[in-house]
């Protein structure tokens, strides 16, 4: 500490010059960090390294198995239903982030500036997110049950429909994508409205001066303050529900025969239900490489700033 | 603003909020649906004789107030955990001159981004090796896995934007770690604190995989893998669940209406700002 002082300051004084740590700071520090280090880095090192040695292992339930190379990998390269899982968890993902972003725009355009009844609105559409997620689900089979389902109900009631159509059993992947976007939606209209408003007011009013009409405006000035909020949305979307779990498994349970099948209940499947712990765990371990990909997008995103 | 505009912005609010509130209204409505009239009797949307048996229901149910207290556990201790450490481990890295501490919180936010399907299965084995199973134990010792890293991040980007005099002030004043953190920062930290325990909450009540993974009997269940266990027992009348259901949400739903600001500005700094 007393060293920093000794040295000329040549750093602008916003930000502290960076001092070297004497042994004692250090420990503290390190005492400070542990306890958070411990429960969540050691944590997840440890089940990934764990994960690890399972997807090259014949591990069941309660026995640990032995070394079988990469045989977990070529059974599921083999298998039809592997890579239908993959397709179908890539389609889930990429189109409830796609539909996401789009109403989310909208949501956060339309709610830009003050009008009467805001607050309310925005109370509205916000709680299908704080709503929890699993609860929500349910609400959602209920409604959309062939079996007194509410949506049915009214269709008939409306004559759009004749007879009660299975939603969950004939269009799967749109169910589950439907529930997700209900759900997701108001988060990416949160992250775009912080944005929208980081938006000078100055600058589109000079821009409007200039004689830059409504679109132009949109397009150069706009468009640029949201666009890293808009990918960090996309991003953090697009991970999250590769991995998502409650929506699929509570709605479809990956049916009917496997049509809505995504990598989270594929790898419940083979190993809690199947006890094929280590062909689950390579289920579970495809979305690493995800995960890396959309982490470097991430730090690059990060990083600019 | 012009008419066409104010049109064109209820065109487009009109529709949406009336299908985001949609599902939540028939869960209510369907609560208060009489037990002995199920789904099939009249409308599915509004049940001839309302009322809120079901509500009171559930207040002398033994195994609802089970769940509710398992939830409350869990709750409690990942909140309990994830704000202490978050809050300790964001001060060292952004006062005590770590070496590497950038690394480390992009490490943090590595993990905050991993998802948690990737890592159920060897958590299981660690949960059965350690006797937890079945307990909301195995809960308590796996979320804050899950907060840590987001809390950590959150902690450390707001220590960052406060007038690092503040600290150093503090410091020439002679003033320890203990009563730099307490009397100096935990009064002006608070709003990045809300963010993390409200993240927290939704953890906990927004997680289905461990909470099946890891606790299969009911007893031990958390209200949120309970009634996701009872969908298919309760297809006739799920009133009940339904009920559940909204007691459940609405703790978080009254938190969120007090902090949704504070939180979706600790968000959104956390992430764009950068």
């Amino acid at each position: 500490m007393e060293r920093a002082e000794a040295r000329p300051q040549v750093v602008l004084p916003l930000r502290t010059p960076r001092r070297r740590p004497s042994r004692r700071n250090l420990l503290i520090a390190g005492a400070l960090l542990a306890p958070a280090a411990v429960l969540s880095l050691g944590l997840i090192a440890y089940a990934i390294g764990l994960e690890a040695w399972f997807s090259v292992s014949d591990a069941g339930p309660g026995t640990n198995g032995t070394f079988v190379g990469l045989a977990n990998f070529q059974y599921l390269a083999g298998l039809d239903t592997f890579w239908q899982t993959v397709e179908n968890t890539g389609i889930y993902s990429g189109a409830s982030t796609a539909v996401k972003l789009a109403l989310g725009l909208g949501m956060a355009l339309a709610l830009a500036r003050p009008f009467p009844g805001r607050r309310l609105v925005y109370a509205l559409l916000f709680l299908p997110f704080i709503f929890p997620v699993v609860l929500g689900t349910i609400a959602w089979f209920f409604l959309l049950s062939n079996v007194n389902g509410g949506l049915d109900w009214l269709l008939i009631r409306a004559h759009l429909m004749a007879q009660p159509f299975e939603w969950t059993g004939r269009l799967p992947m749109v169910s589950v994508v439907a529930v997700n976007v209900w759900h997701g939606t108001a988060l990416f209209a949160v992250l775009l409205l912080a944005a929208l408003r980081s938006i000078p007011r100055d600058l589109m009013d000079a821009a409007a001066v200039d004689g830059a009409g409504r679109l132009r405006r949109f397009v150069h000035i706009v468009v640029p303050f949201l666009r890293p909020a808009a990918l960090l949305a996309v991003v953090l979307s697009l991970l999250g529900n590769f991995g998502d779990y409650a929506i699929v498994e509570l709605l479809t349970r990956g049916g009917p025969l496997g049509r809505s099948q995504v990598v989270s209940t594929f790898a419940f499947e083979n190993a809690l239900i199947s006890g094929y712990i280590g062909v689950g765990a390579a289920v579970a371990l495809v979305m690493v490489p995800v995960y890396v990909a959309a982490l470097a997008v991430a730090y690059r995103l990060l990083g600019r700033e | 603003m012009r008419p066409a505009g104010v049109a064109a912005r209820w065109a487009l609010l009109a529709p949406m909020v009336l299908l985001s509130a949609a599902p939540i209204a028939w869960m209510a409505i369907a609560a208060l649906r009489p037990g002995d009239q199920p789904l099939a009797a009249g409308s599915p949307w509004w049940p001839d004789q309302p009322t809120l048996a079901n509500v009171v229901g559930l207040f002398g149910d033994p195994q609802f107030s089970r769940w509710v207290s398992n939830t409350a556990l869990v709750t409690a201790g990942t909140l309990l955990i994830g704000l202490v450490t978050s809050l300790l481990a964001g001060y060292a890295l952004a006062y005590l001159d770590v070496p590497y501490s950038r690394s480390l919180v992009l490490v943090f936010f590595a993990t905050y981004l991993l998802p948690q399907a990737v890592l159920f299965i060897p958590l299981l084995r660690m949960v059965s090796r350690l006797h937890l199973l079945n307990s909301p134990a195995a809960l308590v010792l796996t979320y804050p896995s899950m907060v840590i890293p987001f809390g950590t991040w959150v902690v450390w980007s707001f220590f960052r934007r406060l007038p690092p005099d503040l600290v150093d002030s503090a410091r020439a004043d002679g003033a320890g770690v203990y009563a730099t953190i307490v009397h100096v920062l935990l009064p002006v930290v608070w709003p990045a604190l809300a963010t993390v325990g409200l993240y927290a909450v939704a953890v906990v009540l927004n997680d289905y995989l461990y909470t099946t993974t890891f606790i299969q009997e009911p007893s031990g269940q958390t209200i949120t893998g309970a009634l996701g266990a009872l969908i298919t027992a309760d297809i006739d009348n799920p009133g009940r669940s339904f009920a559940a259901a909204l007691l459940a949400a609405a703790p978080l739903a009254v938190v969120c209406a007090f902090f949704a600001d504070a939180f979706a500005r600790g968000l959104s700094t956390g992430i764009i700002e950068q």
